[in-house]
């Protein structure tokens, strides 16, 4: 394995992708820059990198096309970044393969958590356990039972699967139909207004302030995320 | 008003063409043919002017219908025996689609000039203070660290206030785009809040908000996009005009028809007329008040809440200022909802 990690940034707009490479050179990354997706394509075969952040706007074509191309070949991680308003695209390149994705204007603080997050997720195996542990909660996966601050939670099977699925895919973002697919079944991908009524009974049972969520996060038009400082999978 | 009544041109433009009849019908003799087609292009122009070439064809195709019938010999029949007449009508249609072509153009230009004034007045405070921060920063070397956190704070403060003017300026075009429409979907308000918190995670007055939420809330269906740039923009007025430890606070409730956010905040009373005026583009109740902003974020808040067939006011209390809007409940989601596995 190399000592220091490589990361291609794919981004026309240099202000932005010289930000980013000067901040992930500070935490210890190498960087390459693409201002174009000829060139990313081209870098991606020649120095292979470990990471890609890749904005969707770019001058010659579709980021999309680019994210199935690494798909089909490679496996590594894909963050997107993409313009306010554009709630479709970002779905659809998660759809392609990506990973994460940031939103401009995003805070450089907001793009190295999701990078270190999605590399994790690379890292390797997830460790089997029969207790999932995230901050205070712990989800026994043998006995179905769930305890908060080690005290039992009652919830139902769907609450139950949700927030299992949510803590096997902590601090990943979570599409809307991914979510309903995935939890209730081929067929529910539309039904948002299950998917809103169960994010909103079990908030009420594991948040502190259902206001301010500590848990699980809205990413508005593209689904949620469950955010886990301290877990024992990671 | 334009949202309450959304055919109401169309309607004066329909009054105005019986009146022409009466007047044509009672005057036929004097008028004569010729002036008589001139009147009749009267109706066609007042609904031209509101720019919908729609609209335009149908007030102009009934005003044609109206004067052959009435006075093209044939009388009362659609038969046209001098075929000139026909040249008549194609010049209705003509001047009818004309005029609304150019009138649409001309709101569009007013639409976009507003924008511009927007953008020129509201980006400029932000940004000096970002431009001169950042050159104080360029310039002195040797400053105290608690100095040079305060001017990046200020640089941070004044970034996330052109942020939130961009977004709104980009929800205020999406409204007004007749070609994408609102993206309804089932939101629930208890979500929307959260979201709309999150946005002033870094202002030190974010704790003196108090959320109150009715436990039974039903969802919304609404664009939850908008709805979030609403209790921003309502948030972020509300930390505009409270002064530090003072009270804000937001609440929700629900009953079987109506759903009402409550946003209060401790502050002076607010006269009658500004009470009213507050809500246009633009408006801001004391511009020497340095207070960063823009008029721009209640108006949105309106045409927002119009856009939900809602209603919102603003009125005082006995220790503050209430803003009150109600949405009306005019469907649920299916109560029983499946439970699996």
């Amino acid at each position: 394995m190399r000592v220091q990690e490589l990361i291609l940034i794919v981004e026309d707009d240099e202000a932005i992708s010289k930000m980013v490479s000067i901040s992930l050179h500070q935490q210890g990354f190498k960087t390459l820059i693409a201002a174009d997706i000829q060139t990313a394509a081209r870098i991606i075969n020649t120095d292979s990198p470990d990471l890609i952040i890749l904005d969707l706007g770019l001058p010659d074509g579709d980021g999309k096309g680019l994210i199935k191309k690494i798909r089909s070949e490679l496996m590594l991680p894909i963050i997107v970044i993409s313009a306010r308003n554009d709630e479709k695209e970002v779905i659809a390149s998660l759809d392609a393969g990506a990973d994460d994705y940031v939103i401009k204007p995003f805070s450089i603080d907001e793009l190295l958590a999701r990078v270190r997050s999605a590399q994790r997720r690379f890292l390797g195996l997830q460790p089997s356990y029969n207790v999932i542990l995230c901050n205070e909660i712990a989800l026994d996966l043998e006995h179905h039972q769930v305890t908060l601050r080690n005290e039992v939670l009652k919830l139902t099977p769907t609450e139950f699967n949700l927030l299992k699925y949510f803590l096997l895919h902590r601090n990943q973002v979570l599409p809307y139909s991914r979510i309903l697919k995935e939890v209730w079944g081929v067929g529910y991908q539309h039904e948002m207004q299950y998917l809103r009524t169960y994010i909103n009974t079990l908030r009420k049972k594991i948040e502190n302030d259902t206001a301010r969520p500590a848990y699980i996060h809205t990413e508005l038009g593209i689904g949620y995320r469950f955010t886990c400082e301290h877990s024992n999978l990671d | 008003m334009k949202l309450n009544f959304p055919f109401r041109h169309e309607l004066i433009s329909f009054l105005l063409l019986g009146l022409i009849t009466i007047v044509s019908q009672i005057f036929r003799s004097q008028l004569g043919l010729l002036n008589i087609a001139l009147i009749h292009l009267v109706p066609v122009i007042a609904i031209a002017l509101q720019g919908n070439i729609r609209s335009t064809m149908i007030v102009t195709t009934i005003s044609v219908i109206m004067f052959d019938l009435l006075y093209v010999p044939p009388t009362y029949s659609f038969d046209v025996h001098d075929l000139s007449y026909i040249w008549s009508f194609i010049i209705f249609f003509t001047v009818g689609y004309t005029i609304s072509y150019q009138a649409n153009r001309i709101h569009t230009n007013a639409v976009k000039e507003i924008f511009l004034n927007t953008l020129s007045h509201d980006l400029k405070t932000p940004l000096s203070s970002i431009l001169g921060n950042a050159s104080l920063l360029l310039k002195e070397k040797t400053q105290d660290p608690l100095i040079r956190r305060d001017i990046i704070v200020q640089i941070n403060d004044s970034t996330q206030r052109m942020n939130r003017l961009v977004a709104n300026l980009l929800d205020s075009a999406r409204m007004q785009d007749i070609k994408s429409p609102l993206r309804m979907e089932w939101c629930d308000l208890e979500d929307i809040v959260g979201v709309a918190l999150q946005e002033f995670r870094y202002n030190p007055k974010q704790s003196q908000i108090e959320v109150h939420i009715d436990p039974e809330l039903k969802l919304f269906w609404g664009d939850c996009a908008l709805l979030v740039r609403l209790i921003v923009n309502l948030i972020d007025n509300a930390l505009k005009y409270t002064e530090n430890g003072k009270r804000i606070s937001l609440t929700i409730t629900n009953d079987d028809s109506n759903i009402k956010i409550l946003c209060f905040n401790e502050s002076k009373p607010i006269k009658k007329a500004d009470l009213k005026n507050m809500f246009d583009r633009f408006y801001r109740i004391d511009y020497s008040a340095d207070i960063g902003g823009s008029g721009i974020g209640l108006s949105i808040c309106r045409d927002i809440v119009h856009a939900h067939k809602g209603l919102i006011e603003a009125y005082n209390v006995p220790e503050g200022v209430c803003f009150e809007i109600r949405f009306l409940v005019s469907i649920s989601p299916s109560d029983r909802l499946k439970e699996l596995s």
